[in-house]
C-alpha cells in the first residue's frame, strides 16, 4: 500500500479507461473527461512507458484549458504527479507553483509539493550513497595499490 | 529494502467516500491534525491522509484515501476502493440529498469492495442541528436495515469523529483476530508489519490462549 505518488492502478481499471478512450478516438476525437480519465490511470501504472504517455495526455488537455476553466487544477494536479513518478521533479514542481498560483494555499497541492521534495530528497540521498560508495571503493584500490607498491 | 524496525504492527487501508461538500476532507483533517478547515478547496481526485493509531495495544497505521465526490471523478475514484479494509459513507444532515444518495454510495462500496470490508455510516454537520434535514432514527434505521455502523459526526466539533475511525479499526482487528478475515488474501486491504521487538504473531498470540473477543480496549 501506498501514497499518492507510490500507488498503482490495477490493470483491469487501466484497461476499462483504454478500452473507453479508443472507442471514443474510433469515431473522431475522444472527449476531455474520457481523455482526463485515462490520463489519470496512465499516471497511476506501473509502466513509466504508460506514465509517460499520461502526462502527454494531460499536457495537451491543460494547453487547450484556459485559466477560467475550473478543470485546469486538476490536469495540473495529476501532471505534478505523473511528473514526479517520472523523476522529473524540476518539471513537477513547476506544475505544482502554476496550481499554487491559481489556489494559494491550497493545502492538497502544499501536501503534494511535500511529497515531491520529500521524494526529490530521498532520491538525492540515495544518489549520494551510491557516489560515496564509489569513493570509498576507489579509496580501497588506491589503499591496496599503496600496500602492493609497499611490498 | 530495509528490514528496520517498524513502530506499528498492521496498516488499514480505508475509503471516504459520499457525495461533494458533505464533510469528507474536514473529517479526515480533523482526524488526522485535530483542526478544523472553515474553508477548504474542492478535492482534486483523491488525497491520501495518514494516522497511526492504538487498537487493542496494537499500533496501526490507517491509510486513509479522500474521493472527491464530483461526478467526473467517480469513474476513476473507484478505482481506489479495492482492497480497502474501512469504507466511511458520509452524508451532511443538513442536505437531504446528500442522505438520499447513500444508496448507491452503498452499492458501490459493497460491489467494489470484499465482503469483510467493514462499512460505517457517519452523518455530519451534527453541530448544525437547528438546519437539520435528515433525523437521526431515520439514519440509525437505515443504517441498521443494512448491517452498517452509524454515528452523527462533526468535522467542526471533532465530536464522534475520533470514534468512528477507531471504532472502524477495532472492528477490522478483531475480524483479524477471529480468523474471518485473511491476511494473505491480495485484496483483504490489511498489510502486517513486523514489529520492532521481534515478530509477534497473531498465531503467538493466540497461542497464549488469548480470547479474541476479550479484546476490550
Ligand atoms: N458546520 C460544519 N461545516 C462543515 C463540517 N464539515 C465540513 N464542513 C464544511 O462543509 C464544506 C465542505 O467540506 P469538505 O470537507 O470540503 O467536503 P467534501 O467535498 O466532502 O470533502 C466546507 O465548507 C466545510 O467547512 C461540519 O462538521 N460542520
Ligand atoms: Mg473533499
Amino acid at each position: 500500500m501506498a501514497d499518492t505518488l507510490t500507488d498503482f492502478v490495477s490493470e483491469d481499471y487501466l484497461q476499462e479507461f483504454e478500452g473507453k478512450y479508443n472507442a471514443e478516438k474510433q469515431n473522431g476525437v475522444p472527449s476531455d473527461d474520457t481523455t482526463f480519465h485515462y490520463a489519470w490511470c496512465l499516471v497511476r501504472s506501473k509502466l513509466l512507458t504508460d506514465v509517460r504517455k499520461g502526462v502527454m495526455f494531460l499536457e495537451q488537455l491543460v494547453k487547450k484549458t484556459s485559466v477560467e476553466q475550473h478543470h485546469k487544477r486538476d490536469y495540473l494536479y495529476y501532471l505534478a504527479v505523473g511528473n514526479a513518478r517520472l523523476k522529473e521533479y524540476a518539471t513537477a514542481l513547476k506544475y505544482i507553483k502554476s496550481l499554487l498560483q491559481l489556489e494559494p494555499g491550497n493545502r492538497q497541492a502544499q501536501e503534494l509539493e511535500k511529497a515531491i521534495k520529500k521524494s526529490m530528497e530521498s532520491d538525492a540521498i540515495k544518489g549520494v550513497a551510491i557516489a560515496g560508495g564509489g569513493v570509498l571503493l576507489a579509496g580501497a584500490l588506491v589503499g591496496l595499490g599503496m600496500s602492493l607498491l609497499k611490498k | 529494502m530495509s528490514g528496520g524496525p517498524y513502530n506499528y504492527s498492521y496498516i488499514f487501508k480505508y475509503i471516504i467516500i459520499g457525495d461533494m461538500g458533505v464533510g469528507k476532507s474536514c473529517l479526515l483533517h480533523q482526524f488526522t491534525e485535530k483542526k478544523f478547515m472553515a474553508d477548504c478547496p474542492h478535492t482534486i481526485g483523491v488525497e491520501f491522509g495518514t494516522r497511526i493509531i492504538e487498537v487493542c495495544g496494537q499500533k496501526i497505521k490507517l491509510q486513509i484515501w479522500d474521493t472527491a465526490g464530483q461526478e467526473r471523478f467517480r469513474a476513476v475514484t473507484r478505482s481506489y476502493y479495492r482492497g480497502a479494509a474501512g469504507a466511511l459513507i458520509i452524508y451532511d444532515i443538513t442536505r437531504r440529498s446528500t442522505y438520499n444518495h447513500l444508496s448507491s454510495w452503498l452499492t458501490d462500496a459493497r460491489n467494489l469492495t470484499n465482503p469483510n470490508t467493514v462499512i460505517f455510516l457517519i452523518g455530519n454537520k451534527s453541530d448544525l442541528d437547528g438546519q437539520r434535514d435528515v433525523t437521526y432514527e431515520e439514519a440509525k434505521k437505515f443504517a441498521d436495515e443494512n448491517g452498517l455502523k452509524f454515528v452523527e459526526a462533526s468535522a467542526k466539533t471533532g465530536e464522534n469523529v475520533e470514534e468512528a475511525f477507531l471504532e472502524t479499526a477495532k472492528k477490522i482487528y478483531e475480524s483479524i483476530q477471529d480468523g474471518s478475515l485473511d491476511l494473505n488474501a491480495a485484496e483483504s486491504g490489511v498489510q502486517k508489519k513486523p514489529t520492532a521487538n521481534g515478530a509477534r504473531s497473531l498465531s503467538a498470540d493466540n497461542a497464549e490462549g488469548r480470547n479474541p473477543s476479550s479484546c476490550s480496549c
